[in-house]
């Protein structure tokens, strides 16, 4: 912690131009958050960092922020109907304690290989992750695009179904997104899961969300809300350990805050005017072009710890720029798919309202 | 029940402006006592209540203005969706079948 508390004293002069790109930033990360129930996180860390701020500040800082913008988005979609409470809480509490484990194997790793380590370990955990759940739940949503199914209730999972035919006598509740009664031990380790993840590439929702609906069986709406709730849970227990040791840059927090809060409501009011199989493909699309992105930086972090060739410096550059783009462009293709899909939906709303208007003029 | 289109609903203006005011308070207060909040809410121990109950007051003031500033602008969830479905039953999927009777005839 010593060496740690030398970065914290670098706290940024912040100027207009990074309080707006901050500002902005913000925004996309909740208006995607609002959605999928998740992300946005993984660009702004690297986004803070590019403007000097330390790590560990970074982190401390976004998850300071994320709490709060958890807490709004989730009573938003609550009054859709969409959050299973008790579910979000349980699988929170168990993705806590995967946040702290996660967090100490990170320092592990990082004091005895280095940042270069600790990196790779992000970037390979971040490529087979995303690799895996991110091609799966594309291709479902795909499928389920193609097979014209698109109005219909999802069905459950074979997995899903297997864990609800489960009885352990004693561990057994009731959960209202599942609609049946599911053993607490199989939230367990998926709960662990989703905070181990927070805790090594930021963003525990990318097997969270797919969790919930793959495993445990919530249609992918409630999925996606109920993972606000767990963000929640997560960002509060996250963010007192943080500002215990003095991490938080609260001007930071504030700025990302002020444009999060306006994405999250757009986000959430969004899943209201989409078939459920879209909340599968925004998180689908952004997290294979996440993945792309990662796939980049490990030829870095492969010759920063002699694996490979040493890379130019020049080499080095382009490859960093292009992570950065990639994943830049990862948030605003979902952000994009969101509005459009939202500007579609209301158009269809407004025709309807003009039509009965018309009706009741006749009448 | 149909979903009454022919209804429109009156804005709350007032609410976002009076949420849009506090907000812009808070936050100039933030900004303009930075280097007081930064020493203060880097302190550690007990004073790492200080950003999180700074940031549950702005999910509240903020979060409400925003809330309230799409809605002023018409921009809502869809009436559609809102409205309350049927609850739909599933299968126990703990239920066995039960055994089938056989006969069993000794010749």
């Amino acid at each position: 912690m010593q060496d740690v508390a030398q970065e914290v004293i670098k706290f940024i002069d912040l100027n207009y131009a990074n309080a707006l790109y901050l500002f902005i930033v913000g925004f996309i990360g909740g208006l995607v958050s609002g959605f999928i129930g998740s992300g946005g996180a993984f660009v702004l860390t690297p986004g803070m960092m590019s403007l000097g701020v330390p790590g560990l500040v970074a982190v401390a800082s976004n998850m300071c922020h994320k709490f709060p913008k958890a807490l709004v988005g989730a009573i938003r979609r609550a009054k859709y109907g969409q959050v299973d409470v008790k579910l979000g809480i349980i699988f929170g509490i168990f993705a806590e304690a995967g946040v702290f484990y996660g967090a100490h194997i990170q320092e592990m790793i990082k004091q005895r290989f280095g940042d270069a380590g600790s990196n790779l370990y992000v970037s390979t955990a971040f490529v087979v992750i995303l690799a895996t759940v991110g091609t799966f739940v594309l291709r479902d949503a795909i499928k389920t695009y193609r097979s014209g199914t698109t109005d219909k209730e999802e069905q459950v999972s074979k997995i899903a179904r297997w864990v609800q035919s489960i009885n352990i006598p004693g561990t057994m509740m009731y959960f209202k997104s599942l609609k049946a009664r599911v053993s607490v031990l199989f939230i367990v380790p998926l709960g662990f899961a989703t905070g181990m993840l927070a805790a090594t590439i930021a963003v525990g929702g990318f097997i969270g969300v797919p969790s919930i609906i793959y495993v445990l069986g919530a249609p992918s709406l409630m999925g996606s809300a109920t993972e606000l709730v767990v963000a929640f849970v997560m960002g509060l227990g996250g963010s007192l350990k943080y500002a215990l040791h003095g991490f938080v840059d609260f001007r930071l927090t504030a700025i990302i805050l002020a444009g999060s809060l306006f994405g999250i409501q757009l986000g959430a009011m969004g899943t209201t005017y989409v078939k459920p199989y879209m909340i599968k493909f925004v998180m689908g699309v952004i997290m294979v072009t996440v993945l792309f992105s990662r796939a980049f930086m490990i030829p870095v972090y492969l010759s920063d710890l002699g694996m490979i060739t040493t890379l130019s410096e020049m080499t080095v550059k382009v490859l960093k720029s292009t992570s950065f783009a990639i994943m830049v462009f990862a948030l605003l293709i979902g952000a994009f798919i969101i509005l459009r899909a939202m500007f579609q939906g209301r158009r269809a709303e407004q025709k309807l309202v003009l039509q009965a208007s018309l009706e009741q003029s006749e009448v | 029940m149909a979903t009454d289109y022919s209804r429109t609903r009156k804005k709350p203006v007032f609410r976002m402006l009076a949420f849009g005011i506090c907000s812009t308070a808070l936050y100039a207060l933030v900004f303009s006592y930075q280097g007081f909040i930064t020493a203060y809410f880097t302190r550690g121990a007990l004073y790492a209540a200080l950003p999180i109950a700074t940031a549950f007051a702005i999910s509240f003031i903020h979060g409400n203005f925003t809330s309230y500033f799409w809605s002023v602008l018409g921009i809502e969830a869809n009436r559609k969706a809102l409205r309350p479905r049927p609850e739909v039953t599933r299968p126990d999927m703990r239920e066995r079948p039960q055994p089938q009777p056989r006969l069993r005839a000794k010749l």
